[in-house]
């Protein structure tokens, strides 16, 4: 996904003149091929998070579309107050591209584990926060990048995932469907968790228990009164986000529901813990321990069901 | 000259009438929101009027002139000096002063680009503005434009680390039309730098990240006017201007005092007194 992106922002160069490039201490090879080719729109910068976001807004407040990237966590932690203030205060289309979304780094532990960054990135005004599941829907983001003013935040995933979607005609700002609609089970999701969650869709129909997949790339404002009916009409409703349990799709599908009066009673709620986590190994091995994976899904989705 | 000499300089130099009415604006100010940063507002008034009135290309009818000169008022509390000269050269009414910090003003007490004409960033938390003017910078370079970018920074604001981060990018992308100018009162909310975080040498610190380092007395509108015109002799080297200021300089009792950095409660017999220095 990240390589797909970083290649496609070459594109988005190539074809609009306000496109700039920032990375932070990336790694030789970058980009290299816009480098050679549009070296005044490349900055590789040194490792200096703040500097680089406020650097991004200057560059924005010019006239110019910045694509920055680094590792997620120092974007979101080290320079919140510089993306809250230069970048979303002055409504500014910088473009915030996080490696590493959620658990991709947990060998490397806690400081690079992105489990937060949906929530800081929700809780400042104007930014829209996206999570695709893999490169296509990856590429459909950063092509309406190029239509959209205002401050982005991109989760990247670890890259080479399976791909799940299909390049859209309509908005990425939609919510995606999959499966047959008024289905037993619901699973809503967002980011790389789609793929799971389709595993847990093609179990679940081995045995003959429906499901509708509700995939959601773009986390501000959930469009899914169209999915209202066949939500309240699932008998389990599971949410799947790879993320601390507050701030993030959960948090945005409850405020959707409230709003709209229904009831939340057929929701569970499968995250990472709210707490940093002192295991490593794998993203997978943290999927697994907190049955994000798509076996642990429907198994789960089984015994809910057996027990109604 | 030596430091103490530049700091007696502008400690004794006299202000001309235009600084003393620019002053006046700044005590309007003041007066209408009833609060307010006064010695901070008062250590750059200088600075800002030598830009606004010699330095700079900028149209106060046209304030979004393609090729206007830039100017980010880092630290963003001393505003009222900002409001005054931008008023002073009609970006706004001089009426407007009184309405700081008023719940529907265009002038809250930290500059907010957007609805008032001649801001150019929002800035107030510190060790924003130089980062966002290498960027400016840059883009000007990218655009083959020949404007100028001004920032203005605090000395207290030099203990942020995004102000370092920034001085070596600049140096590192030879920003030759960037000017970096250091309000130097020496006197932070707390008390003295010297005192809070000692900063010295600070030529030598700004010289070591690649920067073309000047000083002046930062009161002393010909020499500020004879600084902050010459670009940068050195070619892509950014520029840095010590300019030694007295916080709170013209109203007696501001001087050098940590009292008047911020009040959030002023009176009008307080104004009144604080007028009389302009008498």
């Amino acid at each position: 996904m990240r390589q797909a992106a970083l290649k496609h922002i070459h594109q988005l160069a190539k074809k609009d003149g306000r496109v700039v490039f920032i990375g932070s201490d990336l790694g030789s090879g970058t980009l290299e091929e816009m480098k050679i080719e549009y070296p005044d729109r490349f900055f590789m910068e040194g490792i200096s998070e703040q500097h680089m976001v406020g650097f991004a807004a200057g560059l924005a407040v010019e006239g110019f579309i910045p694509y920055m990237n680094t590792i997620g966590t120092f974007f979101t932690r080290r320079a919140y107050e510089q993306i809250a203030l230069d970048v979303a205060l002055h409504s500014l289309p910088v473009r915030i591209l996080a490696s590493g979304g959620g658990m991709v780094y947990a060998p490397l532990g806690p400081t690079h584990t992105s489990i937060d960054d949906f929530s800081l990135m929700l809780n400042i005004p104007k930014m829209k926060v996206f999570a695709p599941a893999d490169a296509i829907e990856m590429l459909d983001i950063l092509d309406y990048s190029l239509t959209d003013s205002a401050p982005m935040f991109i989760r990247f995933g670890k890259g080479g995932e399976k791909i799940v979607t299909e390049s859209m005609e309509r908005s990425p700002l939609l919510p995606k469907s999959f499966g047959e609609s008024n289905s037993t089970v619901t699973i809503c999701t967002t980011g790389v968790l789609l793929q799971h969650a389709l595993e847990a869709q093609e179990i679940l129909s081995l045995k003959n228990v429906s499901v509708t997949v509700l995939h959601f790339p773009y986390l501000n404002v959930l469009e899914i009164s169209n999915f209202f009916e066949n939500i309240s009409n699932s008998e389990i409703v599971i949410v799947a986000e790879e993320h601390i349990p507050r701030g993030g799709l959960f948090t945005q599908l409850l405020h959707e529901f409230y709003q709209n009066h229904l009831s939340v009673e057929k929701f569970i709620h499968l995250s990472l813990p709210a707490s940093y986590s002192h295991k490593y190994g794998s993203q997978i091995d943290h999927f697994a321990s907190n049955l994000l994976t798509g076996r642990a899904m429907a198994d789960l989705a089984i015994e809910r069901l057996a027990s109604r | 000259m030596s430091e103490i000499d530049y700091y007696k300089e502008s400690l004794l130099i006299a202000l001309d009438s235009r600084s003393i009415e620019i002053r006046r604006l700044v005590l309007n100010g003041l007066e209408g929101g009833g609060r307010g940063h006064l010695g901070p507002a008062l250590s750059l008034l200088e600075i800002l009027r030598s830009l606004y009135d010699s330095v700079m290309l900028h149209d106060p009818a046209n304030s979004k002139l393609e090729m206007r000169d830039r100017f980010i008022l880092s630290k963003g509390h001393g505003v009222l000096g900002l409001y005054a000269v931008l008023a002073m050269h009609g970006y706004f009414p001089i009426e407007e002063l009184n309405t700081f910090c008023k719940f529907d003003s265009r002038l809250p007490g930290h500059p907010e680009s957007g609805a008032l004409p001649g801001i150019e960033f929002s800035t107030g938390s510190l060790g924003h503005g130089l980062p966002v003017a290498v960027g400016m910078a840059a883009s000007s370079r990218i655009k083959n434009q020949n404007w100028r970018t001004f920032v203005l920074i605090g000395d207290g604001e030099m203990g942020e680390g995004s102000i370092w981060e920034a001085a070596l990018h600049a140096s590192k992308h030879q920003l030759g039309r960037l000017t970096v100018i250091m309000d130097y009162n020496k006197m932070q909310a707390s008390g003295s730098i010297k005192q809070v975080l000692p900063l010295e040498p600070i030529l030598q610190k700004w010289e070591s990240f690649g920067f073309e380092v000047s000083q002046v007395n930062g009161h002393d509108v010909t020499a500020l006017t004879s600084n902050l015109s010459t670009p940068s002799m050195s070619v892509g080297k950014p520029r840095f201007v010590l300019a030694h200021t007295v916080k709170g300089k013209g109203l007696g009792v501001a001087e050098n005092s940590s009292k008047w950095h911020h009040k959030a409660k002023i009176t009008i017999e307080e104004v009144s007194m604080l007028r009389e220095y302009l008498a």
